[in-house]
């Protein structure tokens, strides 16, 4: 097996706001393998984002990492040591001059959704593509622009030379998304984050973009952490993935696995509610309720609100984050759900929850009035 | 070469605006009350022949559509192509002449080239100092967001939006002229003169009395301008530092030095260029208080003489040549934007 490239332990990242402290990641950890595309997929909201931004250091006020470790390489983006009293910052922890000079760009590159915020309109694109690439590689301006218009042409741009000179408004979408991808490759890191890159994309473009995602991944041997919320995605192109729930991951496997033996409830919801030529609008299984917010998450298992499957104990007993399924290579299949432990939940009556309430806030009223 | 045939469009478009303003003031002098002949004669006692010789002189004495035809030039055209009565007609504004000062007995261009120089120079010094100023220190504000520094350049930017300009002159004048004696209170020294005129011996004197006796009226004039200015640039750049391409910058390793320089500047310019823009219609009525303040012999006072002794022709001209100079900026504005944001475009194809 390949080695390990970023290690994320039990990371934790909130948010100070008038209103509260929102725990956007609570306690996530994953793993991304040399050479693959691990998966992040999950509801908006769900955390993914936060969770990328933390592994850059990119988390801005009034967030902050507040937990946990992230390890690249060797290296400590994130570490804490616990003085008893306090979580305090670790001395081997990268500075903020390393993360920008050693890190960001060159070791881990990302990808954001929305290519048309993407590209600062008022410069060039090839001269965007072209500032990274010097920025974050040996080179000098003259060997960068080269470099810039080859990548430019890699990634499926025609006249990439003529063009280099255009603005980012005189390139479609799909274009624009492609601009983006050659920037992070051009830049050779060894890692790249892509935050929902077709999310903004129509099919056809989207489609286009995964198979050039493809080949070049296979051609430069970079990871890839994907983040989506589109299972049908997650399916073309990830080898593992992490499903998130309002924080945290819930479950966590070979994608294969997750497909075939699915442990948790909300990705079964979740692979429930992609389209398919076979079924129709109707016969999708939206799942019920939006997500809680991240301020005050419902006690016990943070989708019990929502789960069909959810039990008595689901209420009280926050499940454990374990092994759930053998796997056939023998890479961990993890869940987070009562049904893997031995908390009496396949004794419990089911409750009596929200499948047909549309709020959080009712899903939790009705589920204690069912008790009395 | 889009861009020049735009700024040649533009100034042609001008010419209907131009002679827009002008009938307006036309009819505006016209229906204030009191009459120039009178003014002219002050006290004197004049004879009916006298006041009717004046009249006739200045064309007064013609009914007001006739006095409209023959100001316009709308009558010099008449009486070129022939239709009688209007043969020998003089030219008028169509025909580039702004008319005759009856008060300063001297044709309205010659005040003009005159008078026109110093408000240029008032105002692009004030400016020049406003843009200086307002510009880093929104950028400071942008950065340091919430922080003292934001605070204090809030405070200084109310301070200045709700100060009147001519107050602001007349402190600065206690101040540093009466009090401490510092700089001079009025009159400009100019810079196209020989310094012989100003009795001083050397081209870098005459430049360091120029700069000297600019600083208060400059600093008057431009702390509107830098207040508003600054808070526009402070929250323009705040919300570039917001968007999408100034994270993928910081994801890309650039440092804060140069996304605050480049990433973030170049885009945020475009609401400053168009405040600045439409400032300048401000500037222009608070240099005519500054003139005043500091006697400053520019358009703002001409034009109020101008007012106030009903010299007719002097007052469209003054107003007419303002509008231009105004219709100018407005033109600069916004070729500037072409140059920021390579969006605007000013081809053929729009």
């Amino acid at each position: 097996m390949s080695e390990t490239i970023l290690e994320v332990t039990d990371l934790k990242t909130q948010f100070y706001t008038e209103r509260g402290v929102v725990r956007a990641v609570d306690g996530v950890s994953f793993d991304v393998k040399q050479g693959e595309i691990v998966g992040l997929v999950g509801e908006s909201g769900a955390g993914k984002s936060v969770t990328t931004s933390s592994v850059m250091r990119l988390i801005e006020e009034p967030g902050e990492v507040v937990g946990g470790e992230v390890d690249y390489m060797g290296r400590t983006i994130v570490g804490f040591d616990d003085t008893g009293e306090e979580l305090v910052p670790r001395d081997d922890m990268l500075s903020e001059s390393e993360m920008r000079e050693d890190v960001r760009g060159n070791e881990i590159a990302i990808i954001f959704q929305d290519p048309m915020e993407s590209l600062n309109p008022v410069y060039t694109v090839g001269g965007q593509v072209k500032e990274f690439i010097e920025i974050n590689r040996d080179i000098d301006g003259k060997e960068a622009k080269a470099e810039a218009i080859e990548m430019l042409r890699r990634v499926g741009i025609p006249e990439a030379a003529e063009r280099y000179d255009d603005y980012p408004h005189e390139f479609s979408g799909g274009m624009r998304q492609r601009v983006l991808i050659a920037m992070a490759l051009g830049c050779r890191p060894n890692l790249i984050i892509a935050d929902e890159p077709t999310t903004a994309l129509d099919v056809t473009v989207e489609g286009q973009i995964l198979e050039l995602v493809d080949d070049l991944q296979e051609e430069f041997g970079t990871s890839f952490i994907w983040v989506t919320h589109d299972m049908g995605v997650v399916a073309e192109i990830c080898d593992r993935v992490n499903v998130m729930y309002l924080g945290q991951i819930v479950e966590q496997g070979p994608v294969d696995e997750i497909f075939h033996d699915t442990q948790h409830p909300y990705t079964e919801a979740l692979l429930n509610s992609i389209p398919r030529p076979d079924r129709t609008v109707g016969d999708l299984e939206p799942i019920e309720g939006t997500m809680p917010g991240a301020m005050n998450p419902p006690s016990g298992c943070r989708f019990h609100p929502r789960c069909p499957d959810a039990r008595e104990p689901c209420r009280e007993v926050a499940p454990e984050f374990r092994v759930a399924a053998e796997t056939a290579d023998g890479s961990p299949h993890r869940a987070a759900c009562l049904k893997h432990e031995d908390v009496g939940y396949w004794d419990a009556g089911p409750l009596d929850s929200g499948a047909s309430e549309t709020t959080p806030a009712g899903a939790d009223a009705a589920a204690e009035e069912g008790e009395r | 070469m889009g861009l020049l045939r735009y700024t040649l469009n533009r100034v042609l478009q001008s010419i209907p605006v131009m002679f827009g303003i002008a009938v307006i003031t036309f009819l505006l002098v016209n229906s204030m009350p009191g009459n120039p002949v009178d003014i002219m004669l002050a006290e004197q006692e004049a004879s009916p022949e006298l006041i009717a010789a004046i009249e006739a002189r200045y064309g007064l004495d013609e009914p007001l559509h006739i006095q409209f035809l023959n100001y316009i030039g709308l009558s010099w055209i008449l009486g070129a192509v022939g239709i009688p009565g209007f043969v020998g007609s003089p030219p008028g504004i169509l025909q580039g002449d702004l008319g005759f000062s009856m008060y300063y007995e001297r044709p309205v261009a010659d005040l003009m080239l005159t008078r026109l120089p110093p408000t240029l120079l008032l105002m692009i010094s004030a400016f020049a100092f406003a843009i200086a100023t307002a510009v880093p220190l929104g950028v400071l504000a942008a950065k340091r967001r919430n922080q003292p520094a934001d605070h204090v350049s809030r405070v200084v930017a109310l301070i200045g939006v709700s100060t009147p300009s001519f107050w602001i002159g007349i402190m600065l004048i206690i101040l540093f002229s009466v009090q401490l004696g510092w700089l001079p209170s009025g009159r400009l020294v100019y810079p196209w003169r020989d310094p012989s005129h100003y009795g001083l011996t050397s081209q870098w004197e005459l430049y360091y009395q120029t700069v000297r006796h600019l600083i208060l009226p400059m600093v008057a004039l431009g702390t509107l301008q830098m207040a508003t200015i600054m808070r526009v640039e402070r929250s323009s750049m705040i919300e570039s530092l917001q968007k999408e391409y100034v994270q993928l910058a910081r994801a890309y390793g650039v440092s804060e030095r140069k996304i605050m320089r480049k990433h973030a500047f170049r885009p945020s310019q475009l609401p400053v260029v168009t405040l600045i823009g439409l400032n300048l219609t401000s500037a222009i009525g608070g240099a005519v208080l500054i003139e005043m303040v500091f006697s400053i012999n520019g358009m703002g006072r001409l034009l109020i003489q101008a007012i106030q002794t009903h010299d007719y022709q002097l007052t469209i001209g003054t107003t007419v040549v303002i509008g231009f100079v105004f219709v100018i900026g407005v033109i600069i504005t916004d070729i500037s934007y072409a140059y920021i944001d390579p969006r605007v475009s000013y081809g053929e194809e729009n």
